[in-house]
């Protein structure tokens, strides 16, 4: 993969270089898990795993752009041409994403009519 | 195999189809025929097999005589066939089997006979003779077997049937222990006589060249005895064993000391079977298995020393205890246990010939005896307190005339009474024996010993004898019109649990284990049984019914001296015998003359029945009336067997105790200890494991970025180094 990232030398000089996906995607990934690991309401705790997700979905998208043997440019009618695998990963995480916000909010809705507050730190009734 | 021998299969047979017909059809039976016809018709099937048996056997028993070499094998049928070892199903017809067969079949008939009165009040008729059948089919079973293995089924089947027996009313909790009692201790002895017999199989399993057996049916006694005493010559520390295993298991089945304490309290058993099993047969099966045994016993001078000497032990302290027992059957128990005694310092001394001749007469006798006491307590609205009799001899008659008989028998009269002769053959081979070892080494051999204890014991059975015929019979006015209530009750036999009062004082069964007041009310409601009365100063003794008295007039005519000196005389039962026992009587230097023993002999028994009359004769002596504070101390301990009983009932059931405490430490300890251990070992683990389980979601997303950064640190160090970079 690090080969692949000595490529952006061969990259047009228009485009944005592949490094500074991955530098975005790492900073969104890390504010994310700084995110879920320091703020205790559930929902913020969604928003931030949404973020991290959607971290990965950018570097998964910015590799499909990238790989080599393809087309190297951002122009449109190279798109064609583009990684697709990448692609569908993307779709598949969103589709789990989704679900996984569905379930996830609906657990909430069920503690919250059952404590009226929600705080992810009080829901520890399985531990050891 | 002698063709005309082939009946004896009958003998055994018919008391079994007696057994099983009672048994299976008695109920029913007895219900459609009524209870009168009913218990007539079913009385008569009892008594008939066994009346048959002892008709064939008796021929038999003539043909015997006929025979030269006076045995003969009949095979019933295979048993145990392997391809190097069979017991077949052998009946052995010999002088020894043939003799107890008679004793068995014979005394047997006239206690069927006796019991169909006896019992005939009982609702469980035909439960009783169902018993009774089996008992006899067993005992002819253990003395006909010709191998070991038919001996020790008949062995444990008599066991059964004595245990049945002792618990025939066992409604009553007391009837109940005493039955299981007689079995536990009856399990020591088989104990002993199971290793016994394992310890003689593995001897001979070895040696069947040496023993000359050339079929497989080593276990025969054909094959065994033969060759014996060569044989177990060789083997002298084996010999020994083998002769002390089986005499403990001798000591079980024949009430010997300290396995003696089932007896007495066999006596909760219906009284026909205290005169068959506990007087006349069963307990006599321990001779029998040292007579069959004689060629090994014999060569063990030890075994033979410890038989002689734990004979006489047994015989002066149950002839000590008999002092201080006021109950009739008691005191005939515990001189059943005194005379079985006298059986084994005969087998002690090699008098294997003596000992038999003591089972025969004390069968006589002593069945006489119990059947007499049977009639005495009848006529006494069952109660066996002597204290309570007196001047009996007025009131029933005829059973006075017949216990005399069996008195005098037993105390040994010179000349007219049986046992005087079986004794005296027995003892004058102790006093002058020298087969077993010395006195802690002296010239005074244990045998003699034993011999001059016998004597002492000759002098005591013939006191407490005479004590308890006059305390019956004699010993001034009828007590029972004096009597105070509180005592109408003491010593109120077995029949009493059938009513309802039986339940208050007797067998009282507190912890309504076996049925409630109210349950028992109803019973006793619906029995059809009549209530006899207790005993009070209104009581008429009435004499028993001719089918009670008629039995007991060969018993009599056997108790007395006829028997004895046509057994002894020309020393025909020994002559007789001389196949089972080999070697003839040796003439050695007697220190002890014939006629010196007969002075012996004539003093103690007269002695013993004068000094009984001086004291009891006129009255019941204070000393030994109602008030126990004024019994002498001696007394009172024979009254409480000198806590030989308590000691070793006691004793059993605390060292029981004190083991069953320590294997529950053990098992508490040390393999709950184990299993827990391992427990605890699990449960420390997880102890640990579950730390990190706290239930916070934010410390597990913690954990899985540190593991996910972890892995991805350690993936790009992989790749780095393998140089993956360039």
């Amino acid at each position: 993969m690090l080969n692949q990232v000595s490529l952006l030398a061969q990259a047009p000089p228009a485009d944005v270089p592949l490094g500074w996906y991955l530098y975005l995607s790492v900073a969104m990934f890390c504010i994310g898990a700084v995110g879920v690991l320091v703020r205790r309401n559930p929902v913020v705790l969604f928003m931030c795993i949404e973020l991290m997700l959607n971290a990965v979905n950018l570097s998964f998208l910015a590799f499909a752009r990238y790989l080599p043997g393809l087309p190297v440019t951002l122009a449109v009618e190279d798109a064609a041409t583009a990684s697709t695998g990448g692609q569908i990963m993307v779709i598949f995480v969103m589709a789990v994403a989704a679900a996984e916000v569905a379930v996830g909010l609906g657990i909430i809705m069920a503690i919250f009519r059952q404590k009226n507050e929600v705080d992810v730190d009080d829901m520890s009734t399985l531990r050891g | 195999m002698k063709p005309e021998f082939l009946p004896i299969w009958l003998v055994v047979f018919l008391p079994i189809c007696g057994a099983i017909i009672q048994g299976l059809l008695g109920k029913m039976l007895l219900q459609s025929l009524g209870p009168k016809w009913g218990k007539r018709i079913m009385g008569t099937i009892a008594v008939l097999p066994v009346a048959i048996a002892f008709a064939i056997a008796l021929n038999l028993t003539f043909l015997l005589a006929k025979e030269t070499d006076r045995l003969a094998i009949i095979k019933v049928f295979d048993w145990i066939h392997f391809q190097s070892l069979s017991i077949p199903f052998e009946l052995r017809v010999d002088t020894l089997s043939m003799t107890m067969t008679l004793i068995i079949t014979g005394i047997g008939s006239l206690i069927h006979i006796f019991a169909t009165g006896y019992m005939a009040d009982e609702k469980d008729y035909t439960r009783f003779f169902t018993y009774l059948n089996l008992f006899v089919a067993c005992m002819l079973v253990l003395v006909l077997g010709n191998n070991l293995g038919l001996l020790f089924i008949g062995w444990e089947g008599v066991g059964v049937c004595s245990y049945l027996l002792i618990g025939f009313w066992y409604k009553d909790t007391a009837n109940s222990k005493a039955a299981n009692k007689a079995f536990i201790v009856n399990r020591i002895g088989d104990f002993g006589l199971t290793l016994g017999m394992f310890y003689l199989v593995y001897l001979i399993a070895g040696n069947r060249e040496v023993l000359g057996i050339t079929d497989t049916r080593w276990l025969s006694y054909d094959n065994i005895l033969p060759h014996a005493a060569e044989f177990f010559k060789q083997f002298p520390t084996e010999t020994t064993i083998i002769s002390l295993l089986l005499f403990v298991g001798a000591m079980g089945k024949s009430a010997q000391f300290p396995l003696y304490i089932w007896l007495p309290d066999a006596m909760a058993g219906p009284t026909p079977v205290s005169a068959l099993i506990h007087a006349a047969t069963m307990v006599t099966s321990g001779v029998v298995l040292m007579n069959r045994m004689s060629p090994i016993v014999s060569q063990s001078a030890l075994a033979m020393s410890v038989i002689a000497i734990t004979g006489a032990v047994t015989a002066l302290l149950g002839a000590a205890i008999a002092f201080g027992q006021t109950d009739i059957k008691k005191v005939l128990a515990f001189s059943t246990v005194s005379q079985l005694g006298y059986m084994f310092i005969g087998c002690g001394v090699g008098a294997f010939s003596g000992g038999l001749f003591h089972v025969i007469t004390h069968a006589f006798f002593k069945a006489l005896l119990f059947l007499g006491a049977g009639s005495v307590i009848y006529a006494m609205a069952h109660n066996q307190d002597m204290r309570n009799y007196g001047n009996l001899n007025k009131w029933i008659k005829i059973t006075f005339a017949l216990m005399v008989c069996g008195f005098i028998g037993i105390a040994g009269v010179p000349y007219i009474g049986a046992g005087a002769f079986s004794k005296e053959s027995i003892l004058m081979a102790a006093v002058n024996d020298h087969a077993t070892l010395g006195v802690f080494g002296s010239t005074l051999t244990w045998g003699a010993l034993a011999g001059w204890i016998g004597f002492l014991v000759a002098a005591m059975t013939a006191f407490y004898m005479t004590r308890m015929m006059l305390l019956t019979f004699f010993s001034g006015p009828e007590r029972w019109l004096t009597i105070d209530p509180v005592h109408a009750h003491a010593g109120h036999d077995d029949h009493e649990h059938e009513h309802h009062h039986a339940h208050t004082h007797h067998g009282e069964d507190k912890h309504a284990f076996f049925y409630t007041e109210a349950e028992m009310a109803d019973i006793d409601a619906k029995t059809e049984h009549e209530h006899h009365h207790d005993l009070d100063s209104h009581h008429k003794p009435k004499e028993v019914p001719m089918v009670m008295w008629l039995p007991l007039i060969p018993l009599a005519l056997g108790s007395l001296g006829f028997l004895g000196f046509w057994l002894e005389n020309n020393e025909l039962l020994h002559n007789w015998l001389y196949p089972v026992h080999g070697e003839a009587h040796e003439e050695v230097a007697h220190a002890i003359s014939h006629q010196m023993g007969l002075i012996i002999s004539f003093v103690v028994s007269l002695g013993g029945i004068i000094g009984a009359f001086l004291v009891y004769f006129k009255k019941l002596p204070e000393s030994e009336g109602w008030n126990f504070s004024k019994w002498n101390p001696i007394r009172r301990g024979a009254l409480v067997q000198f806590g030989v009983d308590a000691v070793l009932a006691d004793g059993s059931v605390r060292t029981g105790d004190i083991f069953g405490r320590a294997m529950k430490w053990f098992d508490e300890n040390i393999i709950d200890g184990i299993v827990r251990g391992v427990g605890n070992v699990a449960g420390l683990l997880g102890g640990l494991l579950k730390q990190p389980q706290t239930g916070k979601v934010r410390s597990y997303a913690f954990l899985m970025l540190m593991g996910a950064a972890g892995m991805i640190a350690y993936i790009a160090y992989i790749i780095n180094s393998r140089g993956g970079g360039n």
